[in-house]
């Protein structure tokens, strides 16, 4: 039994470490909300409020007290997933964000899911076919790595394909105008489609999402060709390669191997990619017209909302480390070496 | 005197294998390949200073009818609005330059300054080395969640201004400056130059000042240029957002933004001359970077 718990180490104390990185986000979003300058509650009644309403708007709020009183009960309010109600529709913050928030996850998740495809696919033709016309192209891409903001590539791609060549449709939104969105489920819609078997949604929502999804993979690729052609160059002239050749392995096993032995720093990139996605899709969906937490966020701020502003950091933040937390495990299947505690040599 | 014995030898070892390489060529011939492309970036700065002076149109208000196409007249054309889009365009540098020049001053020195800390003092016992670990933990957590998200809080709870949105981006953006420097610091700390200067007597203070900081601090200087994109690049973001600097100051990313709606139902101008600036901008730094990069080996 022990020896079992020993030998499984390595994914327990990773997922144990997950609510100590929650509780270090919680403390700096409080104190960042803190450091704002200004008082909330002025803002929110008014210069003339009574002091009454004052004392009990400050109770609302959650400000009255000491500096630790507030943080350890704004604590204690997340630990029972309570992140307060929106100020402007008295809705309550995780309720509103649990809305949203799967909608623009999943445009992320798919954007990654497309980068990745792409990614090895374009990786594998640069490292094996350098002098290839096409690979030199590629090349070229994979340097720009950063340099295309989405949303230019999004407004282009706007403007060749609806304005000039009608092929997609308008940017208004998840699903044609005349169509009834699907019944939530998971909440991602794009999946609600499939698992309802709407068919004819699914179709509208894929031509839909297809625009921003390019525009995603195009804008964040470049970074991962990059990142995996260095390590693909790495492994290539690395011994355990020559090893399977010498041994007659056929091409398949060695590329496979290859590819395992690159995989860790693509790994490790997938989650900051899924990260730059996230904000990406956010900025996307306003310009597509979609739903989604962007829009949320960009209406807490115009109207002033702090505490819908707080709820949003913080889930965004959840949402960030459960990737890290994916990526760190997907890394310790695939590499021992990265396991805590494993010293391997060489390193 | 030992200190500068020390630092001669220092700087004949070999410090580090491909910035060794790469830098032998650049010390034979003065002028290296390529030096031209500092050219459109002193060209963007003199242009983001003088370009106020320069423009036909008052980039505020309004200068003719709305939508005209680019033309004799209004060179650009003009947005929805009927505000004149190249005196917009070029007045809009000195704003997004500004901001992109300050953040990248800011989150590299930041990133320097505590990136030797950390680095420095990780290995520690006390309280000194958990603090120094802690925050390099602290630091890879606040790098999982994008950059534009925390700007986009940032902005709304101090509101948009440029200074709001400069300080947001410079701590956005420190750490990733920050983590190149505490890699080098890590690398440099073992090097036998610093072991023979601090026998020497050498306060650790002095040590990491004259020895560990030029010899660390090179691959955040390198990626200045990166920073400096990517701080355009997020200003415009957040201005395409809609939580930027307030209309109608010229600005990229707001520009962008209105101009979009234009775009799509074909008044293509008022998207297009802003993207325009944005890529010129960002490539020309980008060829920046490559300059200092000098064929460094990744």
């Amino acid at each position: 039994m022990l020896a079992t718990i020993r030998q499984q180490r390595w994914w327990l104390v990773r997922i144990a470490a997950l609510p100590l990185h929650l509780l270090i986000f919680t403390i700096l979003t409080f104190f960042l909300l803190r450091s704002v300058p200004g008082d909330p509650v002025l803002v929110l009644l008014g210069q003339n409020a009574s002091p009454e309403a004052y004392d009990e708007m400050q109770k609302e709020l959650g400000l009255n007290g000491s500096l630790l009183d507030q943080l350890l009960r704004y604590l204690a309010n997340v630990a029972h997933f309570d992140l307060g109600d929106s100020l402007i529709t008295g809705r309550s913050v995780l309720t509103e964000l649990s809305d949203l928030v799967p909608a623009t996850a999943e445009l992320a998740l798919m954007g990654l899911i497309g980068t990745l495809i792409f990614s090895v696919f374009a990786s594998y033709i640069i490292v094996m076919h350098p002098r290839n016309p096409i690979s030199r192209g590629l090349k070229v891409y994979a340097q720009s790595a950063g340099a295309i903001p989405e949303y230019v590539l999004a407004i282009v791609a706007l403007f060749l394909f609806y304005t000039t060549l009608h092929w997609a449709p308008p940017p208004v939104g998840r699903l044609d105008t005349t169509m009834i969105s699907p019944d939530k489920v998971t909440g991602m819609p794009f999946l609600d489609t499939i698992l309802q078997r709407y068919w004819d949604a699914t179709w509208s929502m894929a031509s839909h999402l297809a625009l921003p999804i390019i525009t995603l993979v195009i804008s964040q690729s470049a970074i991962m060709i990059k990142i995996l052609i260095s390590g693909l160059e790495e492994a290539l002239d690395a011994p355990p390669t020559r090893f399977r050749i010498a041994s007659g392995a056929g091409r398949i096993t060695v590329m496979a191997s290859v590819y395992r032995r690159a995989a860790p720093s693509a790994i490790t990139m997938s989650g900051t990619l899924f990260g730059y996605l996230l904000g990406g899709a956010v900025i996307l969906e306003t310009l597509f017209g979609f739903s989604g937490m962007g829009q949320y966020a960009v209406d807490a701020i115009s109207s002033g909302d702090f505490v819908s502003m707080q709820g949003f950091l913080l889930v965004v933040a959840t949402l960030s480390l459960l990737v890290y937390l994916f990526v760190d495990l997907i890394n310790m299947v695939v590499d021992p070496r990265r396991r805590p505690g494993v010293r391997a040599e060489g390193t | 005197m030992t200190a500068t014995a020390i630092e001669s030898t220092s700087s004949t070892l070999p410090t580090g294998g491909p910035r060794a390489e790469a830098e032998a060529p650049r010390r034979r011939n003065p002028l290296p390949k390529g030096w031209w492309m500092v050219i459109p970036p002193l060209l963007l700065v003199i242009l983001a200073v003088v370009g106020k002076y320069l423009v036909p149109w008052d980039p505020e208000r309004v200068a003719g009818p709305s939508s005209t196409a680019p033309n004799g007249q209004y060179w650009f054309g003009t947005d929805s609005s009927g505000l004149d889009v190249f005196s917009r365009v070029i007045v809009a540098t000195r704003i997004n330059l500004t901001i992109a020049l300050i953040v990248s001053l800011l989150a590299t020195s930041g990133g320097i300054i505590l990136g030797l800390g950390i680095g420095m003092n990780e290995s520690r016992r006390g309280p000194v080395g958990w603090t120094a670990r802690g925050l390099a933990r602290v630091i890879d957590l606040i790098q999982a969640v994008p950059a534009v998200l925390v700007g986009l809080v940032v902005v709304a709870f101090y509101g948009a201004s440029t200074t709001s949105l400069t300080l947001a981006l410079s701590v956005i953006l420190a750490p990733i400056q920050l983590r190149l420097v505490r890699t080098e610091v890590l690398r440099v700390r073992g090097e036998a130059y610093v072991d023979a200067a601090r026998m020497a007597g050498l306060s650790e203070r002095r040590l990491t000042v004259r020895h560990v900081l030029p010899n660390s601090s090179w691959a955040a200087l390198e990626n200045t240029s990166v920073i400096f994109a990517v701080s355009v690049i997020l200003t415009a973001a957040l201005g395409f957002i809609g939580v930027g600097l307030p209309p109608p100051t010229p600005e990229w990313g707001a520009m962008l933004s209105r101009g979009a709606t234009d775009a799509i139902v074909g008044r293509w101008w008022s998207a297009a001359f802003p993207t325009l600036a944005l890529a010129i901008t960002v490539a020309s730094f980008a060829g920046l970077t490559r300059l200092l990069f000098h064929r460094r080996v990744h």
